[in-house]
Formats: structure tokens, sequence, C-alpha cells
């Protein structure tokens, strides 16, 4: 058995491996800068560096594929070791962020050095206050964003006669689930209700964001008993009461359920556009995309699930030029498309969406412009989220709420209260008020 | 300079200096770190902190219950069993003996990710090789790993099918150092089979019996890889163990003090527990 001894074994010796990293190297000959990222995003950017070195000679770029999750280790490791080996220039998520920049002072550079503040307009409304730490610096620019969206089985829908343009709220697509479930036998959308193997709570998470809301206000205080995550829970709890509710916990469940055509919606955001041709190429010309319906009546349908960011090292001494190339590679829109088109990622940069790409007919979603419902949601604009540096806590204590409901039938209210209650507790934070 | 009075010294300095880095020192750190809170430059004093934050912990107290709970139902139950199969396994009637030993120890060679995948392969609700066996009974299927009731059978099924075969084999050690000579005299004095497993076997094995019973409670209380493996401590944290929720502290949330505070207050109750068996059957030998 692993034993405290065992983990305490590897967390000693942590910093030692840690010591191994790369060293500055001599003034002489062009500068290096080392770039860590993962793939596939790592084949787009590794194509627009070869630009780059062309454009700036005195600088070479080295594009290299860490992984994902592995990055986030290795991240956490260099800035505990006071940014030793650590990479120049740091591909991070939205959800780690907050961590590092709270939990290391300094070991992101602040580019407002560089003026990075005069590209404040140029990317997504919502994902600026996002790079920003507590103390007002900017601590990376956004290069990728995944809007929120929902892809439905069209012949599903239409077997049971319900048109994808009237459902516009969850209480509209809860009736038209009801109907879909009674002619097809479909469920409407899959959860793992038991998060067997994993929280499974991006659904939850989108019904939140599409409220401007989450686990944490900008303040950082505990929103997790307050009233949008209650409603975003008592419409999870009114779809598993009707039966439309899929559980896809298990080996293979989830696989099975799209197969037999038993799920007639996946809530998932933009990057699954070119995911889903992937996964089901049989079931071309079968899925569309639309904005997932709005809460309330009137109500917003945008949402951004999550985003990935370049920064740069505060330890790095090149610093400035590492910063030459994030903003090289994201504000301009014939770079940033170019590494959309190579590595699939969806750009932040608000310009870049005039491309002719975003409008483009998708055979596969029949001739539907499948990008455009994606971007037409960030026209509208989306609010931002604050993961916090205690997002996995969160995230773990949000899951076991919606456990709770969804198999033992809890009160939303209740649990989340408790759930509030419990995060505020193991956080040190304070509950929000109201 | 080697001399006859120091040679012994020498000779435990590899173990002494081995117990001292690997050992003692992370012992030691661990006690520290128990007392700070953050990582790395962000490390700060924060005294008693991390231990009132943990008696104020609802988590943390589901995990004891929970430990607790497959204590007490599965240590019983796995040493009867391996009991059985030792005496079985010692009977002089039984053929290809070799073969059914190792049969019997093999499951405690398993690794555990092959172990994890075999048990979820055997638990799955809607594929699973279980819930088809039982189907044939006309139980319907059972989630094993999802309901929370189910997933405490599930670990207690799995802990039982790892562990018993060890604790046969020592059974079966304990058996074979009875000396035959007790045997023939009391069926000389016409004991029948039950009154010399009361008379003999059991007051024979005593000390093996304590044996078991101590290491078992405290490869329970630190329990981690079948949870982890299997059902991740959910549905619901009913299968959160305290192992399994200072893993989650330590390497999930990066909260190193707080996660070192949980391995001292495992080890605390790890050692009452120790001491109060040995006092309760008053073991010695």
């Amino acid at each position: 058995m692993i034993n405290r001894r065992g983990a305490l074994a590897l967390l000693l010796l942590l910093p030692i491996t840690a010591c191994g990293g790369a060293q500055p190297e001599a003034q002489a000959g062009p500068v290096k800068i080392t770039v860590w990222t993962w793939k596939p995003a790592s084949a787009g950017l590794a194509a627009v560096a070869r630009d780059f070195e062309k454009a700036n000679p005195s600088i070479k770029v080295d594009v290299q594929a860490v992984g994902n999750p592995a990055i986030w280790e290795k991240i956490t490791i260099g800035m505990a070791a006071g940014g030793k080996g650590l990479g120049d220039v740091l591909h991070i998520g939205v959800d780690y962020l907050p961590g590092y920049t709270e939990k290391f002072p300094g070991g992101l550079a602040d580019l407002r050095e560089f003026g990075a503040d005069k590209h404040k307009d140029a990317f997504a409304k919502g994902l600026w206050p996002t790079v920003l730490g507590k103390d007002g610096g900017v601590y990376a620019l956004p290069w990728e964003v995944n809007p929120a969206g929902v892809f439905y089985r069209q012949d599903l829908f239409e077997k049971a006669g319900v048109d994808p343009a009237t459902v516009t709220t969850w209480d509209e697509a809860i009736e038209a689930g009801k109907k879909i479930k009674e002619a097809t036998g479909a469920y409407l959308v899959g959860v793992n209700k038991p998060a067997a193997g994993g929280a499974d709570m991006d659904f939850y998470q989108m019904l939140l964001q599409q409220q401007g809301a989450f686990y944490f206000n900008q303040q950082g205080e505990v929103t997790l008993g307050g009233d949008a995550a209650v409603r975003a829970m008592t419409l999870l709890k009114r779809m598993n009461d009707a039966g439309i509710l899929a559980d896809i916990s298990g080996e293979g469940t989830f696989k099975q359920l799209v197969s037999n055509g038993k799920l007639a919606v996946l809530p998932w955001p933009a990057w699954a556009v070119s995911y889903i041709p992937e996964m089901r190429p049989e079931q071309k010309g079968l899925w569309r995309s639309m904005q997932p319906p709005a809460i309330s009546s009137g109500g917003k349908r945008a949402a951004i699930v999550n985003s990935t960011y370049l920064s740069v090292s505060g330890n790095s001494p090149h610093r400035k030029e590492a910063y030459a190339f994030v903003e090289y590679a994201l504000t301009r829109p014939e770079v940033i498309n170019k590494i959309f088109k190579e590595g699939g990622v969806f750009p932040a940069l608000s310009a870049a969406y005039t491309d002719p790409i975003f409008d483009r007919p998708d055979d596969y979603y029949g001739g539907q412009p499948a990008l455009k419902t994606f971007t037409d949601s960030l026209a509208e604009g989306a609010d931002a989220t604050y993961y916090s540096s205690d997002y996995a806590r969160a995230l773990k204590i949000a899951s076991d709420a919606q456990t709770q409901v969804l198999t033992k039938g809890a009160d939303p209210a209740a649990a989340l209260t408790q759930a509030a209650e419990l995060l505020a507790q193991q956080t040190n934070r304070k509950l929000a008020s109201g | 300079m080697i001399t006859r009075r120091n040679v012994p010294y020498v000779l435990i300095l590899p173990a002494l200096a081995g117990f001292l880095v690997f050992k003692a020192y992370p012992i030691l750190a661990a006690a520290y770190i128990s007392l700070t809170t953050g990582a790395g430059a962000a490390r700060s004093f924060v005294g008693l902190d991390n231990y009132v934050r943990l008696v104020n912990d609802p988590l943390f107290w589901t995990s004891l219950w929970n430990t607790g709970l497959i204590l007490v139902v599965q240590v019983p139950i796995m040493l009867l069993l391996a009991l059985v199969l030792a005496l079985g396994l010692n009977s002089p009637f039984v053929r290809l003996r070799a073969t059914w030993r190792l049969g019997v120890f093999m499951p405690s060679l398993t690794g555990l990710v092959a172990y994890g995948v075999m048990f979820s392969v055997i638990l799955s609700k809607e594929s699973g090789l279980l819930n088809w066996m039982l189907g044939f009974l006309g139980v319907d299927p059972i989630d094993w790993l999802g309901s929370p009731f189910w997933a405490r059978i599930a670990i207690v099924i799995a802990l039982t099918w790892h562990y018993t075969g060890y604790n046969a084999v020592i059974y079966l050690a304990g058996l074979q150092s009875i000396p035959k000579e007790l045997y023939e005299a009391s069926m000389v004095d016409g004991a029948g089979s039950i009154r010399r497993f009361w008379s003999i076997t059991v007051p024979q094995l005593r000390p093996i019996l304590l044996l078991t019973i101590v290491l078992s409670t405290i490869g329970t209380l630190q329990l981690f890889d079948e949870p982890f493996v299997l059902t991740g401590g959910g549905p619901d944290n009913t299968t959160l163990t305290i192992s399994l929720y200072l893993y989650q502290n330590g390497f999930r949330y990066f909260d190193f003090g707080y996660a070192a505070a949980i391995a001292y207050a495992l080890t605390l109750i790890v050692a009452g527990f120790g001491l109060l068996q040995i006092k309760l059957t008053g073991g010695r030998k």
C-alpha cells in the first residue's frame, strides 16, 4: 500500500529533480527561447515559430510538447524551485493560472512591462479579466477560447417533431427532451451521475457560466451556495426526475449511448466541432450545432467554458524576446488562424473570426457552418470566470453535491448550501453574501 | 581504524544511514510541514492551524468513519476465511498441494494496475462478469461502483480477494508448527475433531492470530489502493479512506501542510489501535 512515507518521499524528491533544468546560455549568437505546450496545439505553434524566426533572426524558438496534464506538475515544480528549469514561455489553462499567480508571486512575468495592456480589447469579451492578477498585473495573453455550445441529433429532433429553433430556454429543452424520449427512446443529455472515475461537471459549469456565475466570484468568495448555483442544479434535477438525463458512468456506457442514437444532445464547446467527426465518422450528416438554450427567457445563451493562455516565466533571462514571440503568435489574425488550422486551437483573438473558415459550410454537419455558432456566441459576449487557486477542491465538493442530488434525490439548495460551507471551511474563504 | 570494539557499529552503519535518510528525515520533515501552509517560497509557519482545521473538517471524519466501517466488516471475514483455507491446505487428504497453495497466494502478488483493471471488468454494471453470473440466479444488475452501499461492498470484496491468501499462508505456517504429539495424545484421550480444533489448534495459533489481526488492522487503516483504482473515493465520498484523503490533499490540491497533518493523525490512530489490541489480547509471545 502507498502510505504516508511513500508520499513524503516523493514530496521531498521534488525540489531535487527540479534543479537539473536548462542553464542560461552565453550571450553570443541568437537568443534561444523555450516554449512549453502540449499536443496538438504544439504543432500549430511550431509552424508559426519558423515564420517568427525568419522575421527575427536574432531569436530561436524551441516549441516543446511537454504534455497535458504533465505540464501542470512540471510548472509547479519549476516555480517552487524559483523558476529554475522552466520554459521561457508557458502554455497555461484558465483553471491553473490563478493558482500560479497567487501561490508563486513573481513566478510569471507582469507583461505590462512590455505594453501588453494595449491588447486589452483585442480578445473575446470575458477573457481579459482572467489574465489579471490581484495586483492588476497582466500575467498572460489569451490564446484559445472554448465558447459553450450544444450539438444535437437533427434526425432525433425531427422524429419527435421538435423544431430546434423553438428551443431557446432550458425549460423548453426539458419539454423537448420528454417528447424525444417518448418518440425515440433517446435521452436528452448524459452525465456521470455517481462521478465514478472522476468528476463530470462540465454541463453544470456551463449552466453556471451562462448566468455569469461560478463556484467563486471575482473577489474569490464562495458562491457555490448562491441563487445561480441552485438554479442550475435544479435544472439538472428536473431533467433527472423527468427521466431524460442518462447516467454515463461505467466502461463504454457513453460510447454505446452515442453509437446507438440514445443521446440527443452533447453540451460540448467549440473543440468538439472537429472532435465529433473524428469520434463518429459514420454519423455524418446527423449532427448540428447551436448555442445553448438560455437559463431564463431572453437570458444569455453565451458562455466561455474554458480558455488557455501563453505566459512568460518571471525568472526567464529572455523575458523580452519571449514576450515578442507571444505577441507575434497571439495578436495577429493571420498568424493565430494558421495555428488554428495546424493545431486545432480555437483562437481567442476577435479579429481572427473574419476569416472565411469560420463561415464555411461543413459537410459533416449537413452543410451547416458549425463554427459560426461559436463565433456568434462570442459576439454576444460571455462573462469572465474566476477559477481561483482552489479550483480542484471546489470541483470535487461541487461534484459530490451533484452526485447527492442526482443519485440520492437530495434537495439542490440544501446540498449546495452544505457544499458551500465545506468549501469555505477548507479553503479559508468567505461565503459570498446573498 | 576498525577495532574489535567498534566493528558492530561499522556493520550497522549502512542500515543506520539508510534509516536516517529515508525514514527519520522524512518523518521529521513531515512534522515540520504539518505546521506550515503553502508551498515553495510561499511556505509559512501556521502553528497548529492544520490540526484545528482537521478536527473541524467533516470530510476527515467521513474518511475516518468509512475506514472504520471497512475495518470492522472486512478484517473478521477475511481472517476467518483465511483460517478455513489454511485448514484445508493443511489437510493430509489434499492432492496437488503446491498448486492449491500457489493459487491461494497468487492474488497478493498481483500488481495494483492489473488488479484495478481486472476488477473494473468484473464489477462493471453493464457488461461485468459478476452481474452476468448473478443474472443466472435472477438477480438484477447491481451498480457495484456507482451505488454508495455496493461500492463499499465492492471494496470489501476486492480487499478480501487481495489479502486472504497472504493471511492463509501465515496461518498455514502456524498450523505446521503445532506439534503432532498434541493431536495424537488428545485422540488417545478420545477428543473429536471439533474438540481438537478449539482446544489445541486455536490456543496454539494464538500468537499468530494476534499477529494477523494487528497487521490487517494497520493495513486497513492505511487503505489506499482499492478505493484509488476502483472508486476514486466515490460515490459521494462513501469509499473515501484516510490515506486517499491524504493523497487528494497533497497531490491534487497541493495542500502539503494539511496532508502532513492528516498523516500524523493517521499515525496516532494506528499506534493507538496497535497498543489497544496487544493489551486486549494480552499477547506477549
